[in-house]
């Protein structure tokens, strides 16, 4: 082989290397390897035919997040975390500018949407969704504070968090 | 190698320049823990890398002046005995700013002691062109072995010991070149028969400097890549890209079998391209996958830097300051390509390391768990995070102790990997603009490839 004809095999062999393994990548799905996006907290995420107290809670609390997030203007995602210990929320706080009271106001107003979603789902019964609605607007600040403060009962205790609601609820399950 | 060539001479000059240019990029394995030791930042640390290599940019032509002025052999050993000196405050520097400075002094050593190789190798090899390929060679492999062995030491050692141990190299390749610089009449000899100073090779000289900035990116990226994106120790990541410079000898022995360095100059700067597109679109956190793009980038940096160094040098005299152009352009483009992906991947770590933990978080939340069970979880990524904040953070303690239930274990482990991977696809994701503008650099490397005929540069 001449020296002419060697360099254009040697270039011809690199364009074709450098062609397969940037193919080879692309099909494999190189191009969309990232972190799956979260969903927007503003649009409605239905809910999932639950059917257990724990389940309801489950769904009520997501739900609960999603309205709480879309009005601070940040991922449910995020506020989950800030939620999870005091120290998280002062974090979150500070990086945000939000104070307690814009933050449990968003929290109040996530509750209402979740009793919505909770109604729209069937599994909760209009007759309860009335005064639970009542009950949470009622809400004093300074509770809903506290019920951030003890984000366990926010997510893990319906009836903790709403009381003598969260009894009804109970009853008046689908 | 001529006949009667004085093989100790030749392998300290060798040593030399390839402990010197190994040192542009050695410390890249070690700076995530020069980091974390020196409590400064990612683009701080960088420093490390660009403060040396930019000094070496704007020395290496001086330095070769110098050379000629006071004899290469003198010249040489000096710059080795300052490097092996600089070396030492490098090991003993306890701050971020005596690291630079000592790493700036030793870039002032490097290149006195490597241009003025350069001017030594024809005396002692017997002709300028082999002296070329000998300079050129241990330049390419010492620029490809320096991660690998840093990463080694780092890990067996501490990141200290990678300047500490070239101390006694650097001296030991010293003095050999002492015995050198007592027959530098005979260097004179040889340069008298060499033609007078020309204009540097610019279009060789301007693609050395693009092909070197996509290097830097893959040598500096992949590293980062394997020990901030993937978790790996310094040792492991070291394994790892020894894959690049095994490729590159095997492109070493690819080079002698084309005579047209134009060719090889094309066909390096595409596979490096090609290989830095792979790094961009990896398709999963698998280090096997990283190892078909190391080979194409290791292969095409031992073609494009041996092709493109013999291009400028060829039939250019006195080498010493044709070889101290070439340095220049390598170790400024290598600045240029650090400082222009440095921010650009740094934003985009801490972009994707947002965005896996939400959609880890995303995951936990969706998940069927007990309700107290993610509230615990969601505490304890909210730590890890604080704990390794800025950083991709290790998840799995976050996860620890499991529930004792088998069920809830299963989910709670099936949520662990999940989040893992949302955290592995973000760090990849992270790294791809970088990767990908890399390559872009690497094929613009084709414009002065293909124009030096036609222009006749």
């Amino acid at each position: 082989m001449n020296a002419a004809l060697r360099a254009q095999v040697l270039v011809g062999a690199a364009i074709v290397a450098a062609l397969a393994l940037v193919g080879a990548y692309l099909a494999a799905g190189g191009s969309s390897y990232a972190p799956e996006q979260t969903r927007d907290p503003c649009q409605h995420r239905p809910w999932s035919n639950p059917e257990s107290l724990s389940e309801i809670a489950n769904q009520f609390s997501i739900s609960a997040l999603d309205g709480a997030a879309c009005q601070l203007g940040v991922s449910r995602e995020t506020l989950a975390r800030a939620l999870a210990t005091p120290e998280a929320r002062e974090r979150f706080s500070r990086r945000y500018g939000i104070d307690d009271e814009k933050l449990a106001r968003a929290v109040r107003a996530g509750l209402l949407r979740a009793v919505a979603d909770a109604e729209e789902a069937g599994a909760l019964s209009p007759l309860l969704g009335g005064p639970l609605r009542t009950t949470l607007e009622e809400i004093p600040l300074d509770r809903a504070i506290e019920l951030i403060d003890n984000a366990e009962s926010l997510l893990g205790n319906v009836r903790g968090l709403l009381g003598p609601a969260g009894e009804l609820l109970e009853r008046f399950l689908p | 190698m001529s006949e009667g060539a004085p093989r100790p001479r030749v392998a300290a000059l060798a040593l030399a320049v390839g402990l010197v240019l190994a040192d542009s990029s050695i410390v890249v394995l070690a700076l995530p823990d020069i980091y974390r030791d020196l409590g400064t930042s990612v683009a701080g640390v960088t420093w490390v890398l660009i403060s040396f290599n930019l000094v070496m940019a704007l020395a290496a032509v001086p330095a070769a002046l110098v050379a000629r002025r006071v004899g290469p052999g003198r010249s040489a050993a000096v710059g080795l005995a300052v490097f092996a000196g600089a070396g030492l405050a490098c090991g003993l520097a306890d701050d971020l700013s005596t690291l630079i400075l000592a790493r700036c002094v030793q870039a002032i050593g490097g290149a006195a002691a490597v241009t003025a190789a350069l001017e030594l190798l024809p005396a002692t090899v017997g002709s300028e062109r082999r002296a070329a390929t000998v300079w050129a060679a241990a330049g390419a492999i010492g620029a490809a072995l320096g991660p690998a062995v840093g990463g080694v030491l780092t890990e067996l050692v501490s990141w200290q010991s990678i300047f500490l141990i070239q101390v006694p190299v650097a001296l030991v390749a010293a003095v050999p070149i002492l015995a050198v610089a007592r027959h530098e009449a005979a260097t004179a000899v040889l340069e008298a028969e060499v033609r007078p100073s020309g204009r540097p090779h610019l279009a060789a000289n301007v693609a050395l400097a693009m092909v070197s900035a996509a290097i830097a990116a893959a040598l500096f990226l992949l590293v980062l890549l394997l020990i901030e994106g993937w978790r790996l120790t310094p040792i492991g990541a070291a394994i790892v890209v020894t894959a690049m410079p095994l490729a590159a000898l095997l492109g070493s022995r690819i080079g002698p079998l084309v005579p047209s360095a134009r060719a090889r100059s094309a066909a390096g700067a595409i596979l490096v391209s090609g290989g830095l597109g792979g790094l961009a679109l990896l398709p999963r956190a698998e280090v096997a996958l990283t190892l078909p793009p190391q080979l194409l980038v290791g292969v095409g940096l031992s073609l494009v830097l041996s092709a493109l160094t013999e291009t400028a040098l060829g039939g250019r005299a006195p080498q010493a300051i044709h070889g101290g152009w070439t340095i220049s352009a390598r170790h400024a483009g290598v600045v240029v390509g650090l400082l222009a992906l440095t921010p650009i991947f740094t934003a985009d770590i801490a972009q994707q390391r947002d965005d896996a933990i939400d959609a880890g978080t995303a995951v936990v939340l969706d998940s069927k768990v007990n309700p107290l069970i993610k509230l615990d979880l969601a505490a304890r990524i909210q730590d890890r995070l604080e704990e390794e904040k800025g950083k991709v953070p290790t998840i799995g303690p976050a996860f620890e102790p499991l529930p004792e239930n088998s069920s809830e274990r299963a989910e709670v482990e099936g949520l662990r990997d999940e989040l893992q991977e949302q955290l592995n696809r973000g760090a990849t994701h992270a790294f791809s603009p970088s990767f990908g503008l890399a390559a872009i650099l690497g094929l613009l490397a084709l414009v002065p490839i293909g124009l030096s005929r036609r222009i006749g540069l």
